[in-house]
């Protein structure tokens, strides 16, 4: 389980996450109290089922963050939740579970892969990439040099006394230096606790040191009451040791609390090898040997080291490439008495000493230590001596002399070179024992060209991680419309290749200080997608209509827009869009049209800002309209009733805007494409400073002929001239059909509300209107 | 300790359409070099790790589209940078001019903390070069900046320039980085050591208050 945070819109909620099988797996959701500390501080809230309808994605912070917390989207079908992880190897750990079940579950289904449906967007690198920096260096079998190494292991139960002479017929009984000593030097005594005798004890070690090298003390364990181990490394390698781990653990039923026999151990890796030295004392007692075994096996199960790297689980003895294990294991020689023993002792029969050994008997039942070997045993049995003698126990319980002290190991390409006990050391019950072994599997880095794989490795990496940044090549960056005119809809198609390795979502975004991704008079259908592999077709299409019409009209705005198209995790790129807008009186104010004598079109663009000597009386456009209707459509059935057609809307609109002299069109369109022109006013006839007060004075007609005079001049021709026309055609009703719905489409049109206008309001502008009627 | 976590920062090539920005961002992270030009439209970027005082740093570095009308967008991605390499092309006068420009941009747009330096490309075109030397290195102490000179298609000084400004960056944010690096190792440990779970996300919170220093 983790917590984490879900982000809903704005705001944040903590919940807990649970991972949790039941024949799927499934994510529970719980809501939980402050600090959840009982199960009634949390109750269950959602469950998502990790099924092929799930995804998980991780999402790169937009903004950069040195460590962020993990984002992640989990979804489910439709929906889908962002979850803020909290930084740290827990959540990976979490994550990475979640992401197992979810690609077993995909594996499963054994299909392939879903594409559209749930976007997959970039395998999630969940601390991917050290790993894989790892696993190259392990393949690059170039960089290493082997090199045996010598690791000296010694063992001697000291029995709890104090050292009392030179430890070197021991310790330094090789011709050569070793590279590593690890010592077992432990004392047989219950609750043994006394410090000075560690020290006593260390420091005999250290005088008795092979002379001719200098090592370094890396770990002295005294975990466990009465045992010791003491590991030392020549100096010039303990630069290459690193990762030094050490635990202890106790055996039997007290023994966990209280116990003298148990086991220590020490974890480390050198150059590119983990060793393990494991130090125990396994139970006593000549028939105890099943303990023993057992002891063996808990210590196993038991002993585990943790990683630096707290994401990965603790290591076992057993995951180590070279274990040594050393120590009083404690099996006895049995079925045979003492005298026997002695006897074959004194004729040093050890061959047929050895099918009486516990140890060797367990090991060939495969009883106990499982895979690790142990050389020719050609010494005495180092138990029991009387201290101070080489005599064998002459006490009265006279023990049958044993091997107790041993050495094991287990790993490629070790071999021994001596093993043996040190019979001149008399202050213990036991006689030391050691071993030479000789380990070739170390392969230590050449350092040269361990730099230059590593900064190969890395650049392949970066170069692969550039590679899977999401591309994509655009049809075309410049799009340039020609002759854009009022509400003509033109169209063009970009297409959109994935020339990336990866699938990748593509969005064009805003600009900084706009409110949306593009122009008003621009749209891209669709705005956002999705491309697998192929490519994708955005259509960009303008439309010039009232609200964009008034500013490109006056040239305030020119047509032109830049596109941000955006990759999730990936570029920006910018598409630019223009066009040559041809203005039109469509949009243009009534003000400004009064002061053109010519054609809109044939205008400079400048001019449209600029006052005119004397202007018309109304617009020149208004009146071709009203004019044609007048003379043609008087008496016309359902006139303004029935629509234009779109195409002869077009002509009319060329023909207003550019003066061409010919009949203008079809009378039921050049009604509608008057009630358009009178719509895309920026500013309505009653312009909307008089609205209100049009509203007020509505049922008072006096009241309302006084509004009217006081409008601007050109505002006032073109209602005066508007109220003639339609009393005009309402005295031909009787032939054109036309009823009151006329006075509402016209009232709605010259008093138009500054906000929405609702039904009252648009009673009381029929109402105002119908004075002039 | 193997470390999974990584700094990262953001550093931004600018300069006029045509000095070899995008050149040297390939020769820089796929070390190799083409002698067309695509005039970059929009923006670009690229990955790549590097070790600096023993520190793993990853920069992602962006290349802007040059061209002047598309300069409105481009500056709003100044603010996201932490380090700026200036380029100017050592056969154009102009390119060399108008650094001057872009300088001013990036004090308007940019970061306070924002690390610069100036780089004259294309400095194996001697017979054709219009900025000496001097010019260059003037400019650069003018406005307190290292100064290389560098070629993309040589790649000379290439790594150089680009290490140093990030050196630079990780310089200018030694105080944030030693703090995060420093409370991750102890969070680290931490969460390694003790089994209570309760006070880890008061530290975890800590971690992250920091890291969003930049
Ligand atoms: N001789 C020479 N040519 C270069 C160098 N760098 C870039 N170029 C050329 O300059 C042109 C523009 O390069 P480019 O990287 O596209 O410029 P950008 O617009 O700044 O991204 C290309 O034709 C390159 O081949 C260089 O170091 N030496
Ligand atoms: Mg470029």
């Amino acid at each position: 389980a983790v917590q984490c945070d879900v982000l809903l819109d704005d705001v944040t909620e903590s919940r807990l996450l649970g991972l949790v099988e039941a024949a799927k797996e499934h994510i529970f959701i719980y809501t939980h109290r402050r600090m959840a500390i009982t199960a009634d501080d949390v109750s269950l809230e959602d469950v998502i089922p990790i099924d092929l309808d799930f995804a998980v994605v991780e999402s790169s912070p937009e903004e950069l963050v040195l460590v962020a917390d993990t984002r992640v989207r989990v979804s489910y079908k439709d929906e889908s939740l962002e979850l803020k992880l909290p930084f740290g190897s827990h959540s990976r750990r979490f994550l990475g579970e979640v992401i197992r079940a979810w690609s077993d579950e995909r594996a499963r289904s054994s299909g392939p892969a879903p594409t559209d449906e749930s976007p997959v967007l970039a395998v999630p690198q969940l601390g991917l990439r050290d790993n894989l920096i790892r696993c190259e260096l392990l393949k690059n079998e170039d960089l290493y040099i082997y090199r045996e190494h010598f690791f000296f292991l010694g063992t001697y139960n000291v029995n709890g006394q104090t050292p009392k002479e030179s430890l070197r017929p021991w310790l330094s009984c090789t011709p050569d230096p070793p590279d590593f000593q690890e010592l077992d030097l432990s004392k047989e005594a219950f609750f043994f606790n006394d410090t000075p005798k560690e020290m006593e004890w260390t420091k005999a070690v250290s005088d008795a040191l092979h002379p001719d090298a200098k090592y370094a003390l890396q770990v002295k364990l005294v975990r466990l009451v009465g045992i010791m181990l003491l590991f030392y490394v020549k100096k010039e390698h303990a630069e290459f040791i690193s990762d030094v781990e050490a635990e202890s653990v106790g055996t039997g039923i007290m023994g966990r609390m209280q116990g003298n026999k148990g086991a220590v151990g020490v974890r480390f890796r050198f150059h590119n090898s983990d060793v393990c030295v494991v130090n125990c004392h396994l139970a006593a007692h000549v028939e105890e040997y099943e303990r023993r075994n057992q002891d063996y096996k808990d210590i196993c199960g038991r002993l585990q080291f943790r990683q630096a790297d707290p994401a990965r689980p603790p290591l076992t003895i057993m995951k180590h490439s070279v274990v040594f294990w050393i120590g009083d294991l404690n099996y006895r020689i049995s079925d045979l008495d003492a005298a026997d023993v002695k006897d074959l002792i004194g004729k040093k029969d050890f061959e047929m000493l050895h099918a009486y050994d516990q140890l060797k008997r367990q090991i060939e039942e495969e009883a106990v230590f499982v895979g690790f070997a142990e050389g020719e045993i050609d010494f005495q049995p180092t138990y029991k001596y009387d201290t101070g003698s080489d005599l064998w126990d002459t006490s009265e319980k006279c023990r049958v002399p044993a091997w107790c002290d041993r050495i094991l190991w287990r790993g490629k390409d070790i071999s021994q070179r001596h093993y043996r006990s040190h019979m001149t050391l008399k202050t213990s019950d036991h006689k030391p024992v050691s071993s030479l072994l000789v380990v070739g599997q170390i392969k230590r880095v050449n350092g040269d060209s361990y730099k230059k794989t590593l900064e190969e490795i890395v650049r392949n990496l970066d170069k692969m991680e550039n590679e899977c940044i999401p591309s994509v090549t655009l049809s075309k960056r410049e799009f340039h419309f020609e002759e854009v005119k009022y509400m003509a809809h033109q169209a063009r198609t970009l297409s959109i290749v994935n020339d990336g390795q990866v699938p990748c979502q593509f969005e064009f975004i805003r600009k900084p200080n706009e409110a949306t991704y593009c122009k008003p008079w621009l749209t891209a259908n669709p705005p956002k997608g999705f491309i697998a592999q192929a490519s994708a077709d955005v259509d960009l299409e303008v439309f010039v209509n009232r609200t964009t019409a008034p500013d490109l009209n006056s040239g305030k705005q020119e047509m032109e827009d830049i596109l941000v198209l955006h990759l999730e995790r990936g570029k920006d790129y910018f598409i630019s869009v223009t066009g040559s807008y041809l203005p039109s009186c469509y949009g243009t104010p009534i003000r400004v049209l009064c002061r053109l004598r010519e054609p809109i079109r044939d205008m400079p663009r400048e001019s449209l800002r600029q006052m005119a000597e004397k202007p018309l009386d109304i617009p020149k456009e208004l009146w071709m309209m009203v004019d044609h209707l007048f003379r043609n459509a008087i008496k016309q059935e359902d006139i303004f009733q029935q629509p234009g057609l779109r195409s002869e809307f077009a002509e009319i609109r060329d023909c207003l805007d550019t003066g061409a002299a010919d009949s203008l069109g079809g009378n039921h369109s050049v009604a509608e494409a008057l009630l358009l022109f009178l719509d895309a006013l920026p500013e309505p006839v009653v312009p909307f400073a008089f609205y209100r007060q049009c509203l007020e004075c509505c049922s008072d007609a006096v009241q309302c002929e006084k509004v009217v005079s006081a409008l601007p001049q050109c505002h006032r021709n073109v209602f005066n001239y508007l109220a003639a026309f339609l009393r005009e055609l309402l005295k031909n009703s009787a032939s054109n059909r036309l009823d009151v719905t006329i006075v509402t489409i016209f009232a709605s049109l010259l008093l138009r509300s500054p906000t929405k206008q609702d039904l009252a309001e648009k009673r009381k502008a029929r109402e105002f209107f119908q004075h002039f009627l | 300790m193997a470390k999974q976590y990584d700094i990262l920062f953001r550093i931004l090539l600018l300069g006029d359409s045509g000095v070899g920005k995008t050149c040297m961002l390939r020769r820089f992270t796929d070390r190799e070099f083409d002698t067309g030009h695509i005039s970059t439209i929009g923006v670009d970027f690229k990955m790549k790790t590097l070790e600096i005082d023993g520190i793993k740093v990853r920069v992602q570095i962006w290349d802007t589209a040059g061209q002047e009308r598309y300069q409105t967008i481009t500056k709003q991605y100044y603010r996201r940078a932490q380090g700026i390499v200036f380029v100017y092309d050592i056969t154009s006068e102009s390119s060399f001019q108008h650094i001057v420009k872009w300088a001013t941009d990036v004090d308007e747009y940019a970061p306070e903390k924002v690390q610069r330096i100036l780089v004259g490309n294309k400095s194996d075109e001697e017979p054709r070069r219009r900025v000496t030397r001097e010019e260059g290195s003037k400019l650069a102490e003018r406005y307190g900046m290292d100064f290389f000179e560098t070629s993309a298609s040589t790649s000379h000084n290439i790594d150089k320039s680009f290490s140093r400004v990030t050196e630079l960056v990780l310089q200018a944010h030694k105080r944030d980085v030693d703090n995060l690096l420093g409370s991750l190792d102890d969070y680290l440990n931490k969460a390694g050591l003790d089994e209570s779970g309760q006070d880890k996300v008061g530290s975890i919170q800590r971690v992250c208050g920091c890291a969003r220093i930049f």
